[in-house]
């Protein structure tokens, strides 16, 4: 007796209503038919539908019964749903309204004297602290690189312009005198978030537009890494290099509408007999980047260009190839072998061909730089970058190297051997001149509702600490009074 | 009343080992046969006379009966009887008299205890039958008869007793341990080991057997780097990167001094394999991930508002100052209203921005998607 009484303890309470009881809930009433269509006769005379309980009330009897046969729904109420009138958008019109970048701004206020960016602009020192508007067929040429963001303030103005920092005068005249001695300028960008990394390399790419450098830019390197574009394995290459060819035509387009005019000035020096179309020799690049046409071929005209590219000769420009988001190709890929194995970025021949240039396994024959910037936002943790940045760092400023710590697995070694001899820049804070000359036109632009002194330049400064996009966040996304 | 009862009780007991002298001849009789098949033959019948019949239930009317039984038992006991017996037959006769009757009456009295008691058959583990060992029954003890404090009050009175305890220690015994205090004297250099002990000030306790020993492989000065090396390397996790200290406890065995000659011994062990030379661990890194540095924010140096930052930051105020004033003058200070209110009427606000080529085709591009 004792047993399923204590059994009768685990139940549930709501199972554990007498048996009795809840029969009798049940019990038919002589008021409600079994099963009809019909509304249940009572006696004439009396109130069936009060005193008789209702199934409902047996409700506790079986847990997760329902009765009434309906989904519950925990909402008390319906929500009223609108009426759909607008039309939905298309395929492909969200991406192409969150991907869409806007240079002017008509609303803005023109900027009296400033001063278009011309080839030497960047390499004086007294234009530190100025800004520089990009000149309109620059523009086009940084929109097909992409090197325009959809995150940077451009909307609010009427027309592009950067500001000239001390990094940016560095940079600069490092990359001139590498092209000058036909060297490879391999250098690390790296920062705090929003310290303006894209933007410096925005700069390079001007420069390089500006004094005929044929200017690569891959403009997201998560593109390449994240599984999002086609790729192939590239035949006859131990181990096995993949291709990405619908990024590579799209890569070579680019090319060939920002270096049109360099590209149009360099001949072939060798023929191609890989290549779909025949290109003779002694035409120009621009048509056998234009020998792209199909994905199918892309990869083989942009090894052909870039064979003809690394030719060394009196004639050819230097070569600015620049990648934004390091860290997505300092990581094993998201694509996977035939085995099913994850694929290392390195061996993707395109991320190959970058690191290779980049670690100085290449150089580039005529000179030029490679430039790429880490990202902070939506970067991938990479241990060996952060190492190997923070050991050139520390090689470069002639303190003790940080060490990898022993026994932590997640190193990457082929990722660091890339990064095994660069340069470093690492950008932080405008100082406060360089501080004063973009709030400067921020109020010339009509955004920056009050008189730029020292004061007011101070106060934004501390409360960004000088950081480009705190300062933008102070002072352009804020309400003043 | 039950004491009295209590008195008597204890008193028949006592007789009842005199009676039991009497059996002693019987029990050292080695003559008697353990097993036998023919009737026993007594040496002396009849000559230890009632006495050896009687058996234990036998009981004496007067004392002088008993020493004359006594008499008869053995030489050494009779003995010591006779001279008894003398000493009995000088008393005066009233008090002999008197003796008897209070023998004669406590007999009387102690009948009811000795009459054995009829178990009935059908008790259970005979729990009817009295505890002849029980001193009190234990009812009606704890009846509060309105002559004594509440227990409460008995706790605080307790309670004060302990406080005026202790305060007497402290003003009597205390005082007297400064007698007992020692100057402190740092350890010297060859007194590495550093042990902590435990006491619950005489409480037991679980853990006041508990030793921990700390000490730093710095400190000992007869191994080479390597060897120290090596011997945080074998403390593994007891290491501290952050002070260089070793901490190791050990509270297995019962004692504390136990739990102290193993840790000494285990520090001795350790510092034996760090100097053996044959594997000197050189290829393992020292493990420090069970430690982790937590940083303390402190305020800046730099922060510090000294003499020399006030006239720096006077001199900054003043360069501020003087950019300001000069931009002033020459009007290149920015105004952002201002600028607003000058250009809100002229032509250079209205007039549109060129559109670029490339970006003249896309919008086409877009306007055709859209319619």
């Amino acid at each position: 007796m004792s047993a399923p009484n204590s059994l009768r303890c685990l139940l549930r309470p709501s199972a554990a209503v007498p048996r009795q009881i809840a029969a009798a809930t049940w019990t038919p009433s002589p008021w409600i038919a079994p099963f009809s269509t019909t509304p249940g006769a009572g006696k004439a005379g009396t109130t069936p539908k009060k005193n008789v309980p209702k199934p409902k009330a047996a409700a506790p009897r079986g847990v997760g019964m329902n009765p009434t046969g309906k989904k519950q729904s925990m909402k008390k109420f319906k929500k009223a749903q609108g009426a759909k009138t607008a039309k939905p958008p298309l395929p492909g019109e969200r991406k192409a309204m969150r991907k869409r970048i806007q240079l002017s701004n008509n609303n803005a206020l023109p900027v009296e004297g400033l001063a278009e960016l011309e080839p030497g602009t960047m390499l004086n020192p007294k234009n530190i602290g100025t800004m520089a508007a990009l000149p309109g067929a620059m523009q086009d040429n940084l929109r097909s690189l992409e090197a325009f963001k959809a995150t940077q303030f451009w909307p609010m103005f009427r027309q592009p312009a950067t500001l000239i920092r001390s990094e940016t005068v560095d940079l600069m005249n490092r990359m001139q005198s590498a092209a000058s001695k036909k060297e490879t300028l391999r250098l690390v960008v790296t920062g705090e978030r929003i310290t303006g990394k894209s933007l410096l390399l925005l700069q390079s790419m001007a420069y390089g537009l500006q004094n005929d450098w044929v200017v690569i830019n891959i403009p997201e390197a998560q593109e390449l890494t994240t599984a999002c574009t086609e790729y192939a394995p590239i035949p006859d290459t131990d181990p096995v290099q993949y291709m990405q060819n619908n990024y590579c035509l799209k890569m070579i387009q680019a090319i060939r509408k920002a270096n049109a005019s360099v590209l149009s000035k360099i001949t072939t020096a060798y023929s191609h007999p890989e290549l779909p179309q025949n290109i003779p020799i002694n035409s120009t690049l621009l048509a056998l980047a234009n020998a792209a046409k199909e994905p199918e071929s892309a990869w083989v005209v942009f090894q052909a260009l870039w064979k003809e590219l690394m030719r060394k000769g009196a004639a050819r420009p230097p070569v600015l190839f620049t990648l934004d988001g390091l860290p997505h190709i300092m990581k094993v890929s998201d694509y996977r072998s035939p085995a099913f194995e994850l694929i290392h970025s390195q061996d993707l021949a395109l991320v190959r061909l970058f690191s290779d240039v980049l670690s100085g396994a290449t150089s580039l024959p005529n000179g030029g730089a490679v430039l790429a910037a880490t990202t902070r936002g939506n970067a991938p943790r990479s241990p060996s970058m952060d190492l190997a940045l923070a050991q050139r760092e520390a090689e470069q400023a002639g303190t003790e190297l940080p060490k990898p710590e022993p026994y932590f697995k997640g190193y990457d070694l082929r990722s660091e051997e890339v990064l095994k001899t660069v340069s470093v820049m690492k950008l932080k804070g405008l100082s406060k001149v360089e501080a004063r000359g973009l709030m400067e036109y921020w109020a010339a632009s009509g955004i920056f509702r009050a008189t730029v002194d020292e004061k007011a330049v101070a106060a934004k400064w501390a409360l960004s600490a000088g950081v480009v996009g705190e300062m933008e966040r102070v002072n352009l996304l804020t309400m003043h009074p | 009343m039950a004491t009295t009862a209590n008195s008597l009780r204890l008193c028949v007991r006592a007789r009842n080992q005199i009676s039991g002298l009497k059996n002693a001849p019987l029990q050292s009789a080695l003559t008697r046969r353990a097993l036998s098949t023919t009737p026993a033959k007594w040496a002396e019948k009849g000559t230890s006379g009632d006495a050896g019949d009687a058996g234990p239930t036998k009981f004496y009317d007067t004392t002088g009966d008993v020493l004359k039984d006594l008499a008869k038992v053995s030489k050494r006991q009779g003995r010591a009887a006779n001279r008894m017996l003398e000493k009995w037959d000088q008393l005066p006769a009233e008090e002999v008299a008197k003796l008897d009757k209070l023998t004669k009456e406590v007999i009387q009295e102690t009948a009811a205890i000795r009459r054995p008691t009829k178990v009935s058959k059908t008790a259970f583990w005979n729990e009817a039958e009295p505890d002849t060992d029980l001193i009190t029954d234990e009812v009606g003890e704890d009846d509060f008869e309105e002559n004594d404090m509440t227990s409460m009050a008995h706790g605080k009175l307790e309670e004060h007793r302990e406080y005026r305890e202790y305060a007497r220690i402290a003003v009597w015994e205390m005082p007297l341990l400064a007698k007992f205090a020692k100057p402190f004297q740092p350890p010297k250099s060859d007194e590495v080991l550093r042990f902590r002990y435990t006491t619950y000030m005489g409480e037991l306790h679980p853990a006041d057997k508990k030793v921990v020993v700390e000490f730093s492989p710095a400190d000992f000065k007869d191994l080479t780097d390597i060897q120290r090396l090596k011997l945080k390397k074998l403390a593994g996790a007891r290491y501290n990167p952050e002070k260089d200290i070793i901490k190791m406890s050990c509270e297995q065995f019962e004692h504390q001094a136990q739990n102290k000659r193993y840790l000494g011994d285990l520090v001795k062990d350790m510092i034996t394999a760090a100097k053996d030379p044959t594997d000197t661990f050189e290829d393992i890194p020292l493990d420090l991930r069970h430690h982790r540095v937590k940083v303390k924010h402190k305020f800046p140096k730099e922060w510090l508002l000294t003499e020399e930052r006030k006239k720096e930051l006077e001199a900054e105020r003043k360069r501020a100052f003087l950019i300001d004033e000069n931009k002033k003058l020459s009007g290149g200070l920015i105004d952002g209203v201002k600028r607003i209110q000058e250009l809100q009427g002229s032509e250079a606000v209205h007039e549109r921005v060129p559109v670029p080529s490339l970006m003249a085709g896309q919008s086409r591009k877009d306007g055709r998607a859209r319619r």
